[in-house]
């Protein structure tokens, strides 16, 4: 069945570019808010990942009743990464409103000068 | 019956944030970890003729989630109840109770789990919700940098998770499970070269909240955190990063069938226990070289977790058990000295002895347990790790403790002397976190002189101690005592290099160049050795 252009091995190396891409992106950037969206980016890959495995060209998603054993997607990594795109949301929030009460503070978004105000202050 | 073990804290949590935390919600708290010990204590009891299953939901073996308690659970699950015990008695007065209460139940309960579990997926959601609280609790007073260091601490701890995720999601490719179990019997007879990848995933994340040697850069932020109250970082040294050595210790045993970077984690362990206490040396803020010391035992209980003998890996289990009781003991202490003291600087606070007995006495046992004096419990499990070690590892242990003595003869000089900074007589510190200090330095002696019983009573396997070969390490810890007393004298305490040790920080993006860094030396370590193999 592994006859399309998108392939397993395929979605694996984009999802793998995709994750050390967003890991250079963490290490290049100064500013936390595109750190944050760096994150993103890892876990989508990440999500990515988990939604391609036991996929195959002619398979259908997981919904409704009258479904065909082996024609069906596998269902417990789509409901594995809802819970993870849930906690994700959770910790984002978390980490802007720590970034709001600094950027409040130091009136600065930037890793080097919040580090160097902060140990100032 | 384990579900409730993580179930009933987190409702005794949100109960107690409704009902506002007055006396009488801290009376509940206390009373209710007391019951919590008891309960854990009997479940304890009952796993010494076997592990206990609890099957989740009620679905069969390959779709359901299990929650075990075997041995080393159990160990664990008891030092967890324990401490979170000896935690609240200590911080009974704790202003603003009602957040802090509630996070510490959640703590609680997720810990429990992360001990329990043996799905990695639900390893990984009681992870994350533990972070996030600790993250709270880091900068929990808001005082000067702590919502940085709070930031820092979540922002590194969620991007190695997703290292976690991305190895997971190989292994469930691989497997189809997401069990321990079920996962270390589909593995066998898998190409090991497919295993690399998800292998040094996976142990990135691990080995980044083990703070192993070049990820360790978060650790000090949070332990040493002024804003987070003492019981905080006493739980954070003591207790959290056990958390993640256990899932070290789980995952090497699924994946021992086909990998086992021991070399190298034996290298990191001990790199990391020397950079740890060289750094802890550099250090003048009293929860700082605490906090450094952290990794400098963290490092040790690697080294002895991967030397591969039966003796060491009791000693490093033995250890982590060590380690939480001094080091909960030297962090709540600290906590008592800084307010009574009104100073965080080690070279300001003289007499401790003299002024606050029972404080002082408790120190004095944790630091003769940390350095491991014989009778004190970090001797015994020092002992252990050097019974079947070669020469040169031999060599190396005894270095690293020699580094230990010379960072507490800094550290024990608070017991003595006279200083301008003493406090007014008046200022007194609570009985009840006298007797939580106390208590845990008391633990130290305890198990030291109890030492075998007390491995046989927590691990359930018979060990021996030689007369001799322990009066033999009794000797060479005096010995490697008046020695680092000396070089502390004349050596360390005028350095210069040191000095400028102590302003050593990372930023943010030198971390993940680490996590980087570490990531490839371990899938190039990994990858080699399967391509030699």
């Amino acid at each position: 069945m592994n006859t399309g252009i998108l392939n397993t091995d395929l979605i694996e190396l984009i999802c793998i570019l995709v994750f050390f891409l967003g890991f250079y992106g963490l290490i290049a950037t100064t500013n936390v808010i595109k750190s944050i969206v760096f994150l993103w980016v890892m876990e989508m890959a990440v999500i990515m990942f988990f939604l391609s495995i036991g996929y195959n060209i002619g398979i259908v998603a997981p919904i409704g009743t009258d479904l065909v054993p082996g024609q069906v997607a596998d269902p417990l990594p789509q409901a594995l990464m809802i819970t993870t795109i849930v906690i994700g949301l959770a910790v984002t929030a978390v980490n802007i409103t720590m970034l709001i009460t600094l950027v409040r503070k130091h009136k600065s978004a930037n890793w080097d000068i919040l580090r160097k105000k902060s140990s100032e202050s | 019956m384990l579900t409730y073990f993580i179930l009933i804290p987190i409702i005794i949590a949100v109960f107690l944030y409704m009902l506002a935390c007055g006396k009488k919600g801290r009376a509940i708290a206390i009373i209710f970890q007391t019951g919590f010990v008891g309960a854990v204590y009997y479940v304890f009891t009952l796993t010494r003729q076997e592990e206990i299953l609890t099957n989740i939901g009620g679905y069969d073996s390959i779709l359901g989630i299990y929650l075990r308690e075997d041995t080393m659970a159990a160990a664990f699950v008891l030092l967890t109840a324990i401490f979170f015990l000896i935690a609240s008695i200590y911080s009974f007065r704790e202003k603003d109770g009602r957040l802090f209460w509630f996070l510490i139940f959640i703590w609680q309960g997720a810990s429990v789990g992360i001990f329990l579990t043996r799905d990695l997926f639900n390893a990984f959601v009681l992870i994350e919700v533990v972070t996030v609280v600790v993250a709270i609790l880091i900068m929990f007073n808001r005082k000067n940098r702590s919502i940085y260091d709070g930031m820092f601490y979540l922002m590194l701890n969620v991007l190695v998770i997703k290292f976690y995720l991305l190895g997971l999601g190989y292994l469930y490719r691989m497997t189809g499970t997401m069990d321990i179990v079920i996962a270390t019997e589909a593995l066998v007879g898998m190409e090991r070269s497919e295993l690399v990848l998800p292998y040094a995933l996976m142990m990135t994340a691990i080995a980044l909240k083990c703070a192993l040697l070049p990820m360790f850069s978060w650790l000090p932020k949070a332990h040493g955190s002024p804003a987070a109250p003492s019981a905080v970082s006493a739980i954070l040294s003591g207790l959290h990063i056990k958390c993640t050595i256990y899932l070290f210790l789980r995952m090497q045993e699924m994946f021992s069938t086909l990998i086992s970077a021991y070399e190298f984690f034996l290298v990191i362990g001990v790199l990391t226990g020397i950079v740890g206490f060289v750094l802890a040396m550099a250090q003048s803020d009293i929860k700082l070289i605490l906090a450094y010391h952290t990794i400098s035992q963290v490092g040790l209980i690697f080294a002895g977790l991967s030397m591969g003998s039966y003796y060491s890996h009791i000693g490093g289990m033995y250890h982590i058990v060590n380690h939480a009781l001094f080091k909960g003991a030297l962090f709540l202490s600290a906590g008592s000295i800084i307010k009574a003291y009104g100073t965080r600087d080690v070279y300001q606070i003289r007499g401790l002895l003299r002024r606050y007995p029972g404080l002082g006495i408790a120190t004095l046992m944790a630091i003769l347990g940390i350095t491991g004096a014989p009778l004190f419990n970090g001797s015994i499990s020092k002992y252990f790790m050097a019974t079947d070690a070669s020469a040169q590892m031999n060599v190396i242990l005894i270095f690293m403790s020699l580094g230990t003595i010379i960072s507490f003869v800094k550290y024990g000089s608070m017991l003595f002397g006279k200083s301008d900074a003493e406090p007014e007589a008046g200022v007194k510190v609570p009985a009840e976190q006298q007797i939580a200090v106390f208590a845990l330095g008391f633990m130290c002696f305890f198990t030291g002189v109890f030492g075998v019983q007390s491995v046989q009573f927590l691990f359930n396997t018979s060990v021996t101690i030689d007369r001799l070969g322990y009066l033999e390490k009794a000797g060479i810890f005096f010995a490697s005592a008046i020695a680092g007393f000396f070089i502390y004298k004349y050596y360390i305490k005028t350095s210069k290099l040191l000095k400028r040790l102590r302003s050593f920080e990372m930023g943010f993006r030198s971390a993940c160049v680490c996590i980087g860094v570490f990531f490839a030396a371990l899938l190039l370590t990994v990858g080699l050795v399967q391509y030699y193999y």
